[in-house]
């Protein structure tokens, strides 16, 4: 009895959007189930013009925006930046879900899910798509070695812990090695693609602009999700671990824009940038919105410092790499035969439900487990708490 | 792990001026592979009418894989589902194929096709015939074509038929086969008696992005593996440098005490 009044209490307690997530996700999660049964062709406008689409395009974005787990990884563990330890567990996790989201987007993608082992068993080195799925698939799982500390602290493994933490530097530095293989490969995967690629975005670079831009957008999402998470949860870092991250930011951000425009010029495209009409506007919207603008924020001590404006900037960036992933995979693709490739809502709503997945999830991480060492309180109700372990704010 | 692209051993040489758009090649091709006639591995390209009239003009040309001589498809696959074989044809085991369409989109020459209203799908693709070649008979394709507009035989021949051909009749051939450099060379070539862009053939440059990407690739083993050493060197240097801080410090602690306490005395 007291247990169902425990989880009644629970799920009351519970903020109302998780309500509004889980439904989300139980719907995408069956248009998914029925595109397996049914095949691509009822289910989503891909064609032959165009066999990827929007869920490419998602997995790419949503790698980049994890990119923030292998960032700090290295930061804390390899360059020992240990006053940005606290910001790495909600990062590892977001992460992890990242990752999770994005195979589970690929089985549905898979035209033969049913054999997806066979990436394993005849593998073929020359292949980009095949060093993402190996890195990747290794790497979700050094993410989850590194997150279990999180799950079992308050479990009967939690003898585990110090054999988990003697391991823990060579398993981030294998971790990090495998990230910047992946990030980069996912650029490497549109080399072969030139033909198809426009010009502005076709590059021998591209594995170094996939690379580097994922160093900044992870570092965003550990800053905006640090943000939302305080007003949510009232759990979050503290101002100064965050203002000590978004240094990085600009550093990272101008080293991107050179190399980038250095690339245009080096390769005698600089008059492209001009006039390639809608093509141009793409670009430069990525470079302004995702780049320059962030730039002249994070330059200011005081934005570093102010939580909203922290956001504001960091989803600036993540903007910004989102779009280079849409132009890259989608958007510069040239069509052959004049198609145009729109998605189909049911692609859009496998997309909606595993995104929306993932917010479940996090939320419920956040909730029960000790993601937030250090935490900031923000004004809690004066309320006494009937159950000692519901330590959220949240109503 | 270089990669030299050998020459193929069979080709095609297909003269656009003698296709009538019979589409006998589509039939045999649905025949030959027991498929629906919307997924066959050949279809006819077109340069749609042109001219006025009473001078209308018509030209198309059967169209399939083009059968690289170092193909992007078979440098995408994932898995080794895409080969080219010691004869140069370019061929898919559908029973390792995974349905990542990599090939599909790597393909400069728009070729793979997939089938989209299956449930459990499989790239579409030609494979030269091979069972029929291995029998001592021409691909469906050749076989059936009722003006010789598609022909079959060894590379060599079929090659220095298409410079013969344009050669003799410069007035009637663009002075352009292609297949010869496209992607680096193809055992598929054609001549035309229009512009091949006309006719809807992709432009496509004369070295294979298969080969970028294997130069890429190929290196990433390496890089791994400096990072890897890279990483545990910056990490053991920077732990060592903050042991030695440390151990000045307590040692010119130490120092200091020592030094008071004398001082004292």
């Amino acid at each position: 009895m007291t247990m169902l009044r425990k989880i009644r209490h629970e799920l009351n307690t519970m903020p109302k959007f998780v309500y509004i997530t889980a439904a989300l996700t139980v719907f995408g999660l069956s248009i998914a189930l029925y595109r397996m049964f049914v095949g691509l062709g009822a289910t989503t406008n891909l064609s032959k013009e165009f066999p990827w689409g929007i869920w490419i395009s998602f997995d790419l974005a949503t790698v980049a925006l994890s990119g923030g787990a292998f960032t700090l990884a290295a930061l804390v563990y390899v360059f020992q930046f240990e006053d940005l330890h606290p910001a790495t567990r909600p990062t590892v996790l977001a992460g992890l879900l990242g990752y999770s989201s994005v195979m589970v987007i690929l089985l549905f993608d898979l035209g033969r899910w049913d054999r997806f082992y066979n990436v394993f068993l005849h593998p073929n080195v020359s292949s980009a798509l095949l060093e993402v799925s190996w890195c990747i698939t290794a790497y979700t799982l050094i993410l989850v070695y590194e997150l279990s500390p999180v799950l079992l602290q308050n479990s009967r493994l939690k003898w585990l812990l110090p054999i988990i933490k003697k391991y823990t530097v060579p398993i981030v530095i294998a971790g990090v090695t495998l990230s910047t293989m992946h990030q980069s490969s996912l650029g490497t995967m549109f080399i072969i693609m030139s033909p198809r690629l426009h010009p502005l975005w076709s590059s021998m670079l591209l594995p170094v602009f996939f690379l580097i831009s994922s160093f900044a957008s992870g570092i965003s999402l550990v800053v905006a999700g640090s943000s939302v998470s305080h007003w949510l949860f009232g759990r979050s870092l503290k101002i100064k671990t965050m203002a000590k991250l978004s240094w990085f930011i600009p550093w990272i951000l101008a080293f991107y824009l050179v190399i980038k425009f250095g690339e245009l010029v080096i390769a005698g495209e600089w008059d492209l940038l001009f006039s390639s009409g809608n093509y141009s506007l793409l670009f430069w919207a990525e470079i302004i919105f995702g780049v320059l603008i962030p730039i002249g924020m994070f330059a200011f001590r005081q934005v570093r410092f102010s939580r909203t404006a922290s956001l504001i900037g960091a989803l600036f960036i993540m903007g910004g790499t989102v779009l280079n992933r849409f132009d890259v995979t989608w958007f510069s693709i040239a069509s052959v035969n004049g198609e145009v490739y729109t998605p189909h809502w049911m692609e859009i709503a496998i997309l909606v439900g595993v995104a929306a997945g993932v917010v479940t999830v996090y939320s419920l991480i956040a909730r029960y487990f000790p993601v937030y060492e250090e935490t900031e309180p923000h004004q809690l109700p004066v309320e006494v708490r009937p159950f000692e372990n519901s330590h959220a704010a949240g109503d | 792990m270089t990669h030299q692209p050998t020459n193929p051993r069979y080709g095609f040489l297909i003269d656009a001026s003698y296709c009538i758009d019979c589409r006998s090649c589509m039939v045999a091709c649905s025949v030959e592979n027991n498929v629906p006639m919307d997924s066959t591995r050949i279809w006819i390209k077109e340069t749609g009418i042109t001219g006025t009239y009473p001078d209308l003009k018509r030209f198309t040309a059967p169209f399939h894989c083009m059968h690289c001589k170092d193909p992007s498809c078979v440098s995408a696959c994932t898995v080794s589902a895409l080969t080219r074989n010691d004869d140069g044809i370019v061929s898919y085991n559908q029973d390792i194929c995974i349905g990542c369409r990599y090939c599909v989109y790597a393909c400069p020459f728009g070729v793979p096709n997939y089938q989209w209203d299956e449930p459990l799908p499989l790239v579409i693709k030609c494979d030269m015939c091979f069972a029929r070649l291995g029998e001592g008979q021409q691909p469906a394709c050749a076989a059936t074509c009722p003006t010789g507009a598609i022909q079959f035989g060894r590379y060599e021949d079929m090659l220095a038929e298409a410079h013969r051909k344009i050669n003799e009749r410069p007035d009637k051939y663009v002075q352009h086969i292609y297949g010869e450099e496209e992607n680096g060379g193809t055992a598929t070539l054609y001549i035309s008696p229009v512009p091949f862009e006309e006719l809807g053939f992709p432009i496509a440059g004369t070295t294979s992005p298969a080969y970028s990407n294997r130069l890429v690739t190929e290196g990433t083993p390496m890089v791994a593996g400096a990072m890897l050493v890279g990483l545990t060197g910056v990490y053991l240097t920077i732990k060592h440098l903050r042991e030695e801080a440390e151990r000045d410090r307590v040692e010119a602690a130490k120092e200091k005490a020592a030094q008071s306490a004398g001082e004292e005395q």
